[in-house]
């Protein structure tokens, strides 16, 4: 089923005089479960692809519909199933991470003692439970995008936004990360990244490149191909 | 660094005048195929690069024919298939007229009760050979890039556009089939996956940037084409 559907969105920065595509009609289906990897150099739209697909910045053209719905006009899209995490570190580095994430809930009327538990378990979920009582500013590159992903999922998306997961992340430990991308996406949540790292690309069911603002790719879930059934002789 | 360059190219002489003769590609391609064009057997053999994983892997280890054919097919997979095992052979023999490689008798005990079968180990022309070999890949790899864009400028941009979107699709497709380094295990075999993932996911990464700065220049010989940028 696609789940985030964005039809020829395009979005323009337009800063003094200066005007600059950011988009220029992207088009992508992305189907729930499915992980989608989107490569690009520095400036290529990566950012804006993500934060107009998360409804945070609305397109200056075209659609973008999350479950058959369109984004546009629609406020709080993040907290209607869809969950972002931008590259680098959690706000409000000097506070606590477990803090940070209750914050994230208190916000929206959980009571304390449930917002406490849920925390722990998105932790535990995402491999940081260790990381419960450090602070923020403490954490390395990893262990940083587990609790951003951890908060993600306290909105319990069935559509991931992630801005760079593996940059400032160390070798040895980037695996660890797509690989819990991946296992998200066993429980049915689809993941779009970003990356300007070729490794962010791998066990993507789909990659696909932007480059000044111009998706190039197979922008839909390849389906099997048609075969023509023939009638049994005889 | 020239110091060093200086000294370990004194070193390799012999090794270097006997591989120039064998026609391997180091210093200018034309001096190599000049040397290329001797008759000499086993020539066509040490331009193989069967032959040259089967070097490293004597010079990790001396080892016997059968052996070498096992550890070939295990090291190497299917980065280099052998079409038979006729070709370790044919790879022995080539090596060790060069005298890159040499017999030797194993002592008297590790042979004893075992059938007589020869055993070969690198000798110092062969591991400076092998040395020389490695470092002449980047020529390799040079060539084989610019022929590749020689023969996509042959093309007419719209054309070459296409082609170079669809072999864009092929290192995206190559990046996303390919493991994170960091997927290897522990021990040397950890560390050797690393490094050939590595090695793979830089690679790719080159050739996407490559294919980024080829597409503005390719749209720019469009006619009329409008400014991407705005």
């Amino acid at each position: 089923m696609t789940l985030l559907a964005l039809e020829r969105v395009s979005r323009r920065d337009r800063r003094g005089a200066h005007e600059r595509m950011l988009l220029r009609e992207v088009s992508l289906a992305v189907d729930s479960g499915e992980l989608v990897a989107v490569w690009g150099p520095r400036h290529c739209g990566r950012s804006t692809l993500l934060r107009v697909a998360g409804g945070i910045e609305p397109p200056d053209a075209g659609t973008v519909r999350f479950a058959g719905r369109a984004l546009e006009g629609s406020d709080g899209a993040l907290g209607r199933g869809i969950g972002y995490c931008s590259r680098g570190r959690p706000s409000g580095e000097a506070g606590g991470v477990l803090d940070e994430l209750l914050m994230t809930q208190l916000a929206c009327g959980v009571p304390r003692t449930q917002a406490r538990a849920r925390s722990l378990t998105a932790l535990e979920r995402v491999g940081a439970a260790l990381s419960a009582s450090r602070v923020l500013r403490e954490l390395d590159g990893a262990e940083a995008m587990r609790v951003a992903i951890a908060r993600a999922l306290l909105l319990e998306p069935a559509l991931l936004l992630v801005d760079d997961p593996i940059r400032g992340v160390d070798v040895g430990a980037r695996d660890a990360i797509l690989a819990l991308l991946r296992s998200l996406t066993n429980e049915g949540i689809a993941v779009l990244l970003a990356t300007d790292d070729a490794t962010g690309l791998s066990g993507a069911d789909r990659a696909l490149s932007l480059s000044r603002g111009e998706l190039r790719g197979l922008a839909s879930p390849r389906l099997a191909p048609v075969v023509q059934l023939r009638r049994a002789s005889g | 660094m020239n110091s060093k360059t200086v000294v370990y190219e004194s070193s390799c002489v012999l090794g270097l005048t006997t591989l120039m003769g064998a026609g391997v590609a180091i210093g200018s391609e034309r001096a190599a195929s000049r040397h290329a064009t001797a008759t000499e057997r086993g020539t066509a053999a040490l331009r193989s690069p069967v032959t040259w994983a089967l070097l490293g892997l004597i010079v990790q280890r001396p080892s016997y024919g059968y052996e070498l054919v096992q550890r070939f097919e295990r090291t190497y997979g299917e980065a280099l298939e052998l079409s038979s095992a006729s070709q370790i052979y044919t790879a022995l023999d080539a090596l060790e007229r060069r005298a890159l490689i040499e017999r030797f008798a194993l002592d008297a005990v590790e042979a004893a009760g075992r059938q007589p079968k020869p055993h070969y180990r690198v000798t110092a022309e062969g591991m400076c050979g092998y040395r020389e070999w490695l470092v002449s890949q980047v020529h390799d790899e040079r060539r084989r890039s610019r022929l590749f864009a020689l023969q996509l400028a042959l093309l007419a941009p719209q054309e070459a556009l296409a082609v170079l979107d669809r072999y864009e699709q092929a290192c995206l497709a190559e990046a996303s089939g390919t493991p994170a380094a960091g997927a290897a295990g522990e021990g040397s075999a950890g560390v050797l996956s690393r490094l050939v993932l590595e090695d793979e996911r830089l690679a790719i990464e080159a050739r996407l940037a490559w294919i980024q700065y080829v597409r503005v220049q390719l749209q720019a010989l469009l006619p009329s084409q409008r400014n991407p940028m705005q």
